[in-house]
């Protein structure tokens, strides 16, 4: 059992996911957490010996037990929503970064001196820092509202892209092992998205919004989400994960067994604390605090030239471990593993039996049968065992089904048995499709037949594999026997021919291709889920493909001839979709396109002069907000005034005239705050919009068009915006 | 002369009154003028101009912290900073011996005096708000309930004159977006509305939509809403204002404004580091150079003050504020005959008050020249007023004491408290000629009431703490003692009495 090297009360509660460490004065780390009241309080586990020497003539007033001397806060005087520290520049004193809904602050604390304080309209939400591709100058990132900023030493963003959804949690790491670092971003619409400089590498999606995030060994990094699922991915392949009822507040990488390779290290809103192995999960080490965790980080707390894992629960208790030496390493875990070895080892026994017993049963009755023709006694023996004819197969087909009165539109999982067995119940896994992972389907017994259909609504345009487990038996048989396949939910399953008499959208995107026909023809049959196979027109000259989407009810065109491929569709979400699945497809790195989508321009062009609107009712409130804020400090010093002057009578009339003047400014308060929501819905839909405009592209006209649509907005230029979503960043 | 004027063209008269600074006359033409026609633009420009001008004072020194401004300051980040690297706690680094309360006194602040009185030397942070209150009705240092409330209301008065047919401009009828669209008119009101009318809401509304038809690319439209942004106390914003002006053109303006901001923040070396890059660009630009000068002053580095204060000679050898400085400090040096050629140097230059006749003397005093001190101080009470001629008699009293002639001292004292009795330090030394008279009730009476008046005055408390002693009230001698030692840490016979009370209290 490794027990902690130290324990510290802090007697601070401190904001779950915001601590962080830093060496501040360049030589020791100190821990910095956010505590409540828009406050950082940083610990100095290395000033008590300064400390005493000015504090002689106090000491007597001081009692040391009830205060934790080494405290020592800043004020920031917002809510603070992420904390991060590390160097910029030159300096070898770490910087503390301080990111809340509109700001984003980087403080000198030794020298009680801002580096800069630069204004987030996206919020800040993560913070991460570090080196990148194609910047030779650390930068600290900030993930606010589908945007990820970089900023350098002198508060300038040098790296800006914009992602699908809100941040969560960012990452770098060398993920493809070139040398430098990949910037891993994770966003709540359950997509964990890869950045080579400003160009996205790689996208894996997972089941819920990603909380955290970790690098690891080499390419490895650890996740959680929203959900209390934990794992491990190198690249895109996951080693493990594990899903626990409570969440994961903060996951870190460190060597805590001491053999060389980082654990994953999860803190729990449970208070629990434990270390897997990156490679498969297995639990090494585990602890519990009284309350959730708040934060884990490494320093060397001690001064002893090792770097400790540094643990801190909510209610500031700081723990801190140490990694056990060699020989140690095999009983970190409390109990005995021998024991556990043997628990195991006999269940799996007991089941062997079980299955054994099973089995020789099976063969019994089916010699009976084979031997002594059908009787009925033996055929409901048989029955009752559940032995089913051995050429039973199960048939499954998929199929799209357009809406009705009860049913929206869906894809429905149809499943059938060769012969006069049923279907009991099925099982089916599949990642994003279902609440949770897993859907149960199992008809009332009355209902049981040998064929069964299941709905499904995928929400997303993503390839699904659909694991499905039936049980097939006969009807009243007690057991079953259990079919296991998978099945392949193509990309685009929820569309379906258009009526020939609907008319073409007006906006489109068109590109050009330098593929055969045949290719493209092939690539629509393998991802869309169509009754009929499409084939070309006039022996591939000329792809003509008229679409349904079921999800929306927008046509889609899809129209081909030798070069170019335009898409017409409203929906641009959609074509970008099919356009980057049809360039990962093809192979295809780099595709500029022109696209004109004039309904999404007008909306983008309402919610721009709202934004507009927006910021200038904001700059209102603010004057009006500080102007009130300045009469109230006077009220109050009058009232004080005036009770040391034993005067009741102004001393009350100051303080109700204090209460109306709150009231109107918590009144101002609300507006102020409905107004930011609403601007930060806007900015959101911007953001979004300029994602969904390099969405039409590949490669670096897609990242052209990401940095010309940000300067564009930066400069106010809405005309210019326009013409780079329609043309292109070139 | 009146028929020159009448020949003239009167647009022309009113530019050459206004250029002549005779604002009166300017605006008592243009004012005709715009009776006749209301939409004469280059009228209504020089009235607003004229106007703004007979008001205006330069908003980089014009700044008072209020009380509540100094209590409920939540403006700067760290609450404990380490030492010398904020403005609430100067200087405990110990950086140099000239710092010591011994040798330098305190301003009723409890800071070290300084040779130059400017906004916001005032501004030391008392602990309680009690303290705050009261400190300004017993002493000189009249602080203003907030800032929006003290001198700029007074500032902001030039509007509530009444004008014979209303107020010229009536900034809630104007229609700002109007006027901001236009380059020629929008500065000119801007100017007004702020200066004149002292109405910063509307002023950042018109600032606020004049960037926008500039195309943010104006950077004085971005240092005017730095400056509203000031008076409105956000800081930050302001912050962000004069940062962006100043990447768009470095003007010595915008320098002194951020670090005006950094130093309301208190963030010292943020400033200092501002001052230093502005000195980069405009080498030799002696306000900066002033500046960095007063920042490291309110640290209690009085060296690098210094330091500063003489590179501005370099440039400017009649700076009136860096040859005070220097003359203060040379005077707390122990060099008081250089610190006279300071003080005549001012003199020379025309500079002829009490405080200066009053610095004189001392410098006499303290280089021997005895003669010459008497005569400086009669300068001094015959220019003195009601308020400073309390200090000229504590100091005359001062050098009585020294002079051996404690009749004269006991007199000066009570002079100098007849003119002013909330002087603590007079309560202070004339306790302590009623001490050596062996008048001990009436000294420890006089010691109180200097107590009472200034809790920082180190020395009335190890005073008292001395006299207690002697009388056996042991218990009373700890506590004046521990309250010494709170307002000045290395006190040394301080830190003795205290030892030996100790002693005592284990020998009981």
């Amino acid at each position: 059992m490794l027990a902690p090297l130290f324990t510290l009360k802090l007697k601070q509660k401190i904001l779950p996911r915001r601590v962080t460490i830093g060496k501040f004065d360049g030589v020791n780390p100190n821990l910095a957490c956010a505590t409540a009241a828009g406050k950082v309080f940083i610990h100095n586990p290395f000033s008590g010996s300064q400390m005493s020497q000015s504090a002689t003539s106090m000491s007597r007033l001081v009692t040391s037990e009830d205060l934790v001397p080494d405290l020592y806060y800043l004020n920031i005087g917002q809510q603070i929503s992420a904390m991060g520290a590390g160097c910029l520049g030159a300096d070898t004193k770490d910087v503390l970064f301080v990111g809340s809904q509109t700001h984003f602050l980087a403080y000198d604390v030794h020298n009680n001196s801002d580096l800069f304080y630069r204004e987030c309209p996206d919020g800040v939400n993560t913070i991460a820092h570090g080196y990148i591709a194609d910047c030779n100058v650390p930068l600290v990132f900030a993930g606010g509202n589908c945007s990820i900023s970089g900023f350098a030493e002198d508060g300038e963003d040098k790296f800006w892209t914009v992602t699908g959804d809100n941040v969560c949690s960012l990452a770098l790491l060398d993920y493809n092992q070139d040398n430098v670092n990949e910037l891993v971003v994770g966003s709540e619409d359950y997509e964990i998205r890869v950045f080579h400089s400003d160009e996205m590498i790689a996208e894996i999606t997972e089941t819920e919004s990603v909380t955290c995030l970790a690098a690891m060994n080499g390419s490895k990094f650890g996740y959680a989400l929203a959900n209390g699922t934990v794992g491990v991915y190198d690249r895109n392949n996951r080693f493990w994960r594990i899903k626990s009822k409570n969440q994961a507040v903060s996951i870190f990488s460190y060597d805590l067994n001491g053999d060389g390779v980082d654990e994953l290290i999860t803190g729990w809103s449970s208070g629990k604390l434990d270390a897997r192995s990156s490679h498969n999960g297995e639990v090494v080490f585990k602890d519990n605090f009284a309350s959730a965790v708040a934060g884990i980080v490494e320093g060397d707390y001690r001064r002893d030239g090792t770097k400790q894992l540094i643990t801190c629960s909510v209610d500031g208790e700081v723990r801190g471990y140490s990694p056990a030496n060699k020989d140690t390493s095999h009983n970190l875990m409390d109990n005995d593993q021998e024991q556990d070895l043997i628990r195991e080892l006999s269940q799996r026994k007991n089941n062997l039996l079980l299955e054994l017993k099973n089995y020789s049963e099976n063969t019994k009755a089916g010699k009976e049968v084979g031997g002594l023709k059908l009787s009925a006694t033996t055929d409901v023996d048989g029955q009752h065992m559940g032995i089913i004819p051995a050429n039973t197969q199960l048939q499954t087909s998929l199929q799209v089904t357009t809406e009705t009165e009860s049913m929206p539109s869906h894809v429905q999982l149809l499943i059938n048995t060769t012969n006069s067995t049923v279907i009991k119940a099925v099982m089916i896994f599949a990642e994003g499709i279902f609440n949770g992972e897993s859907h149960v389907v199992h008809p009332p017994t009355n209902g049981i037949t040998s064929a069964l259909s299941v709905p499904i609504f995928p929400p997303k345009d993503v390839p699904i594999d659909l694991h499905v487990k039936t049980f097939v038996g006969h009807k009243n048989s007690s057991q079953y026997h259990v079919f296991e396949l998978s099945r392949q939910l193509p990309r685009f399953t929820l569309y379906v021919q258009a009526p020939p008499n609907t008319q073409q959208p007006r906006s489109f995107v068109s590109f050009p291709v330098n593929e055969r026909i045949n290719r493209v023809v092939m690539w629509i049959n393998q991802n869309f889920l169509l009754d009929e196979e499409v084939c070309a027109i006039a022996a591939d000259t000329e792809l003509d493909l008229r679409l349904m989407a079921l999800r929306t009810g927008c046509p889609i065109f899809l129209h081909m001839v030798p070069g170019t491929i335009t898409i017409h569709c409203e929906d641009i979400d959609l074509v970008g979709d099919i356009v980057q699945a049809l360039a990962a497809s093809l192979n295809i790195e780099n595709m500029s396109s022109t696209a004109n989508f004039p309904e999404f321009i007008e909306k983008l062009k309402e919610v721009l002069v709202k934004v507009d609107e927006f910021h200038n009712v904001r700059q209102k409130l603010t004057a009006e907000m500080a102007d009130h804020s300045n009469l109230i400090r006077s009220l109050v010093v009058r009232a004080e005034d005036a009770r040391l002057m034993n005067d009741m009578n102004s001393m009350k009339q100051s303080y109700l005239k204090l209460y109306d003047l709150n009231r109107d400014l918590v009144n101002g308060y609300n507006i102020r705050c409905n107004n930011h929501s609403e601007l930060l819905a806007c900015l959101k839909i911007v953001n979004q919009g300029i994602q969904k405009a390099g969405r039409l592209r590949v490669g670096r006209p897609k990242t052209q068009v990401v940095t010309a649509c940000r300067n564009a907005i930066k400069q106010g230029d809405v005309e210019k915006l326009f013409k780079i979503i329609e043309c292109g960043g070139a | 002369m009146a028929l020159v004027e009448k020949q003239l063209d009167p647009l022309f008269l009113a530019r050459s009154y206004l250029r002549r600074r005779k604002f009166d006359s300017c605006v008592e033409i243009c004012s005709k003028m715009l009776e006749k026609n209301p939409y004469d633009q280059c009228a209504w420009f020089m009235k607003a101009k004229a106007l703004t001008e007979q008001v205006y004072v330069d908003e980089v020194e014009a700044d008072t912290d209020g009380i509540a401004e100094m209590l409920m300051d939540d403006n700067s980040i760290a609450q404990v900073a380490r030492p010398g690297t904020s403005f609430k706690k100067p200087g405990t680094s110990g950086q140099g011996t000239s710092t010591s309360q011994g040798i330098r006194p305190m301003s009723q602040s409890g800071r070290p005096v300084s040779g130059f009185v400017r906004p916001s030397t005032q501004s030391g942070r008392p602990g309680t708000m009690e303290q705050a209150i009261k400190t300004p009705r017993t002493a000189h240092t009249a602080r203003p309930v907030t800032s929006a409330s003290g001198r700029f209301v007074r500032l902001g008065t030039a509007s509530m004159l009444s004008e014979p047919d209303g107020p010229f401009i009536n900034p809630s009828q104007l229609n700002l977006a109007k006027y901001a669209d236009r380059p020629g008119l929008n500065k000119v009101l801007f100017d007004y509305l702020f200066y004149h009318e002292n109405d910063i809401k509307n002023s950042l509304e018109l600032a606020a939509l004049a960037t926008q038809s500039s195309k943010y690319e104006d950077w004085w439209w971005k240092q005017q809403l730095g400056k509203c942004y000031y008076r409105l106390g956000l800081y930050r914003d302001a912050e962000k204002q004069f940062q962006s002006a100043l990447k768009q053109q470095p003007t010595v303006d915008n320098y002194l404004y951020l670090a005006k901001v950094f130093v309301k923040l208190d963030q010292p070396l943020a400033a200092l580091d501002l001052f230093e890059k502005g000195m980069e660009v405009f080498p030799g630009e002696v306000s900066l150079i002033i500046g960095s000068a007063r920042v490291h002053e309110g640290l209690g580095d009085l060296d690098s003050s210094v330091k500063f204060y003489k590179k501005v000679f370099q440039y400017d050898a009649s700076s009136v504020e860096a040859i005070a400085c220097i003359g203060t400090h040379n005077f707390y040096s122990d060099m008081p005959e250089i610190a006279l050629r300071s003080f005549r140097r001012l003199l020379q230059m025309g500079v002829v008050n009490t405080e200066l006749y009053n610095n004189i003397g001392l410098c006499c005093f303290y280089a021997q020249q005895y003669d010459m001190s008497l005569t400086c101080f009669e300068r001094a009470i015959n220019l003195a007023n009601k308020e400073n001629v309390a200090d000229v008699w504590y100091n005359i009293g001062h050098i009585a004491v020294g002079l051996g002639d404690s009749n004269l001292a006991y007199q000066a004292f009570q002079m100098a408290l007849i003119s002013d009795n909330n002087h603590a330090e007079a309560y202070n030394n004339l306790a302590v000629l009623e001490m050596r008279k062996g008048k001990v009730e009436q000294a420890r009476a006089y010691f109180l009431s200097a107590i009472t008046i200034n809790q920082e005055l180190y020395e009335a408390h190890y005073n008292l703490a001395i006299l207690s002693e002697g009388q056996g009230d042991l218990n009373t001698s700890f506590k004046e003692v521990r309250k010494s030692l709170e307002a000045f840490a290395e006190h040394v016979d301080s830190k003795n009495l205290l030892a030996q009370l100790r002693q005592y209290f284990t020998l009981l």
